[in-house]
């Protein structure tokens, strides 16, 4: 057996442990590499920023806790942006398990920076199951949906919601997603209620979204980490994402080098094969 | 840091670590953590739906005077009659109200949400008058599209311009599959970093309050 064929055979495991070593390493000794802003991070958040100020925008969790690390920094970067212009956030979520916690836990976090009063500057309306129903229904009636808010709060009782009964009183909707629930979002609410989207999804998504955004149907969209590192610049907020590009960047070029290596190998040990044959 | 808060860092940490000793191979730790996920996630589900959908939405509005509430509680009642064989079948009466109701919003949604406006950024980008770039890439697009959707008609065989145009096709597949698999790449490697600066950030502080 020689070394290509040694390569092609070797333990899964020393490749878990070598992007392992990737991903700890610039924790270690801090990288930096430059973060590109894409047309379409820019497009959502001039967006955003272009919105007047007081404006009611809904902030979806519509995550799982197993993608914190992807949307959470979107979600903390976009309530940053929001906030300090002073905007009014509703938040709610298409996601049983996670989702109203979640929400609660980080537009807490992020309002108690900016002041912001809960019922008056931000509701979380939390969670229903049924989402076809809930997207349908807010065109309608928030209340019918939600007749209590997170907490059991009646909506009656919180002042903002006063103000917004459906998406007509809605000037923006923030979609930050870790599935297909984006496209329905678009289906549902911006094509029949005109309320312009925006979303940020994890990377898996991605490539699915970009067509979305070509058709004028997304406003903008982040991609991933990569995504949200983009919008933590440039909302000024930098956090997790922007943090861990030095991590992604060279775990990225580890990765690379293995498929080269790996085709490599594969190459080589198919035409010592065919040597040997002949 | 409080010790209520070192309490919920150690857990997170353990149970991390715990799902990536699989890694190395299966093992209790693993086993133990994969059951109590699935089990505190039902748990948690059945909590939630009951608060937020049962009381909130069908119990507190007919207390009220919605009465006519009881009709979709029925139906809702109905959906366990699956339990047992015997009257299984009156389930279907509830699954053929959510199933005709799903299909007619999604026709519509779908049609007029979906297909029509991708249809049309189609056919505008061919039309699109800014400049060379955004051209040939209209162009592409709709080279693109077309090839596709050919390599997918099976009613005939790919052979002569059907056989070229549809090779054409396999090309934009594989360069989609390509992206796919670079933004998957990118999404692992994104949750992994987010467990390991948890564990960086988190939970290596938190020895020097314990120690």
């Amino acid at each position: 057996m020689n070394f290509w064929d040694k390569l092609g055979t070797l333990d899964r495991r020393w490749i878990y442990l070598l992007v392992a070593l990737s991903v700890i390493f610039p924790l270690i000794v801090p990288m930096s590499f430059k973060i590109s802003i894409t047309p379409e991070a820019r497009q959502l958040f001039e967006a955003v920023d272009a919105l007047p100020d007081s404006s009611v925008v809904m902030l979806t969790f519509d995550y799982y806790p197993s993608t914190v690390a992807e949307t959470e920094p979107m979600a903390t970067a976009a309530l940053h942006h929001l906030f300090r212009k002073d905007c009014k956030v509703v938040t709610m979520t298409t996601i049983p398990l996670g989702g109203p916690s979640m929400a609660e836990r980080v537009t807490r976090t992020v309002a108690r920076k900016y002041n912001k009063v809960y019922g008056t500057d931000f509701v979380n309306l939390g969670y229903k199951a049924n989402w076809v129903a809930v997207l349908k229904g807010m065109g309608t009636s928030i209340e019918a949906i939600y007749p209590a808010d997170n907490s059991g709060t009646r909506l009656s009782e919180l002042p903002l919601m006063a103000t917004v009964k459906n998406y007509d009183d809605v000037s923006f909707i923030f979609v930050v997603a870790d599935n297909d629930i984006v496209q329905n979002w678009v289906s549902i609410v911006n094509a029949q209620y005109g309320t312009p989207i925006g979303a940020g999804v994890t990377a898996v998504g991605a490539p699915k979204y970009y067509a979305f955004v070509g058709s004028g149907q997304l406003t903008g969209l982040l991609g991933g980490m990569k995504g949200a590192a983009e919008y933590e610049l440039l909302a000024d907020a930098r956090g997790l994402a922007e943090k861990g590009m030095g991590m992604q960047s060279l775990a990225h070029l580890v990765i690379i080098l293995m498929v080269i290596v790996g085709n490599i190998a594969f190459f080589a040990g198919r035409w010592s094969k065919k040597g040997k044959v002949k | 840091m409080s010790s209520v808060e070192i309490i919920q860092i150690w857990v997170a940490a353990f149970f991390t670590l715990a799902i990536f000793s699989f890694l190395y191979k299966d093992n209790p730790f693993y086993k133990l953590a994969e059951h109590i996920f699935a089990g505190l996630s039902a748990g948690y589900y059945v909590g939630l739906i009951w608060k937020a959908v049962i009381i909130q939405q069908l119990w507190d509005p007919m207390l009220a005077g919605s009465w006519w509430l009881v009709i979709p509680g029925i139906l809702g009642v109905l959906m366990f009659a699956r339990l047992w064989p015997r009257i299984s079948w009156v389930s279907r009466i509830a699954l053929a109200f959510v199933m005709g109701n799903t299909a007619g919003i999604f026709l519509i949604t779908q049609l007029h949400g979906i297909v029509l406006p991708q249809m049309q950024s189609t056919m505008l980008a061919l039309g699109g008058t800014a400049g060379f770039a955004s051209a040939l890439l209209a162009i592409i697009v709709v080279v693109g599209v077309i090839s596709t959707l050919i390599y997918f008609y099976f009613s005939k065989e790919h052979t002569g311009v059907l056989g070229v145009t549809a090779r054409v096709g396999i090309w934009f597949i594989m360069v989609s599959f390509g992206a796919h698999f670079g933004y998957t790449v990118m999404a692992r490697i994104s949750l992994l970093i987010g467990r390991v600066y948890f564990l960086a950030d988190q939970w290596l502080p938190s020895f020097s309050q314990l120690f």
